[in-house]
């Protein structure tokens, strides 16, 4: 070898996130080019320039897939050796998306739907994708949302994961009344009023509505017992309320996987079923001191 | 004389500035199995190159004019370096 050939080298462990997350999307969109799956690249890399501060990196792959195209996409991730590690039931709150992880690749998140949309997920694709753009990521053409939608698809997660003041400066609060009123325009169309609300500091205009808890609890923060509550109130007819209960008393068993780094075993899921006992148990015994 | 290019199943990254500071890197990978290859320094100069496309000699001469060097002190390894990415499947010929 020649010295400049020994520093060519295969050395996965060296190469920073980012350049791994770059790679990661241009591997999720050759398995989308090869088996025609319809899929948008969001966050970290696929955001248009302009529309994020600048030195944000993202540590994860997020792809949101036609709902109809999610069973050939998992085929496709698994068969390059993509290990599912969370389900659609425990991966969020709304039960919208699904974590996989690959050892060179790192995390992939699949999205069949975003978090403050409320129309049909299918129908939520077909209006997201509708002005798709082609944006390179690690000189590979990938399609992402237009700006209007991803101005969108930004501050709903801001407001889902508690207020991100950088997302909502580079993709509302610097957008001009004619940008704002086109995405205040594809909000009505997706449903999504409550939660871009909560994102622009407006949620307080839908007091009435039957998620407004929900997201109160997101960008405001609060108690377990408050996040279920609001989960409550917002899910809708008997038979979702149920099954939230009963996801309550379940332990997150992916979840508990990754933070053990080892399957759970029935006494670590016991012991953490005791711990959330105790924890409702402290919650409550302050809210009822505080009376 | 061959001209060589990327391979057209291949996506990579690289830091943008080539800082005189900073190692330049390049990573690499074929779409969609992999792995990741790292290119370093030299190396990834010479990739840089090679995006461009051309002969060996095209590609040591972008290589040392980014370099700052003479391309005759380079040529041999960017040449043995051209060979191996083709070999490697991620360079292509032609």
């Amino acid at each position: 070898m020649t010295p400049m050939t020994q520093q060519a080298s295969a050395a996965t462990g060296q190469m920073p996130i980012g350049a791994r997350v770059h790679l990661a999307h241009a591997v999720v969109q050759k398995l989308a080019d090869d088996r025609g799956i319809d899929l948008l690249h969001l966050k970290g890399p696929a955001v248009l320039p302009g529309l994020r501060a600048g030195g944000r990196q993202s540590s994860d792959v997020d792809v949101l897939v036609r709902p109809s195209h999610l069973h050939l996409l998992v085929t496709a991730l698994e068969s390059v050796g993509f290990e599912q590690r969370t389900d659609f039931a425990t991966g969020s709150v709304f039960a919208h998306a699904a974590n996989w992880w690959h050892d060179s690749w790192g995390w992939v998140d699949v999205h069949v739907s975003w978090p403050g949309v409320t129309i049909d997920a299918e129908r939520a694709f077909e209006v997201l994708s509708r002005d798709s753009v082609q944006h390179p990521i690690a000189h590979r053409a990938c399609p992402v949302p237009g700006r209007t939608a991803q101005r969108l698809v930004l501050v709903l997660h801001a407001a889902r994961s508690g207020g991100g003041t950088a997302d909502i400066e580079g993709s509302w609060t610097v957008a001009d009344p004619e940008e704002r009123a086109e995405v205040r325009g594809l909000t009505a169309e997706l449903g999504a009023e409550v939660a871009l609300a909560a994102g622009i500091g407006e949620l307080e205009l839908h007091r009435g509505a039957p998620t407004y808890a929900l997201w109160h609890q997101f960008v405001h923060g609060g108690s377990r017992l408050d996040e279920w509550r609001a989960r409550l109130t917002a899910a809708t007819g008997a038979r979702a309320k149920a099954e939230l209960l009963t996801s309550a008393l379940r332990v997150n068993r992916d979840h508990l996987r990754m933070e053990l780094g080892h399957p759970p075993t029935r006494q670590e899921v016991r012991a953490r079923q005791l711990r959330r006992l105790r924890r409702a148990v402290d919650e409550l015994s302050r809210r009822v001191g505080r009376r | 004389m061959s001209r060589y290019r990327i391979a057209d199943d291949v996506a990579w990254v690289s830091h943008e500035a080539l800082d005189a500071h900073e190692l330049p890197s390049a990573y690499v990978t074929r779409l969609p199995h992999g792995p990741p290859t790292t290119l370093e320094g030299p190396a990834c100069v010479v990739w840089l190159a090679l995006a461009e496309g051309g002969s060996s000699d095209e590609i040591a001469a972008a290589a040392a004019l980014m370099w700052g060097i003479e391309p005759d002190e380079i040529r041999g390894d960017v040449l043995a370096l051209v060979e191996e990415l083709v070999a490697l499947g991620l360079a292509t010929t032609g």
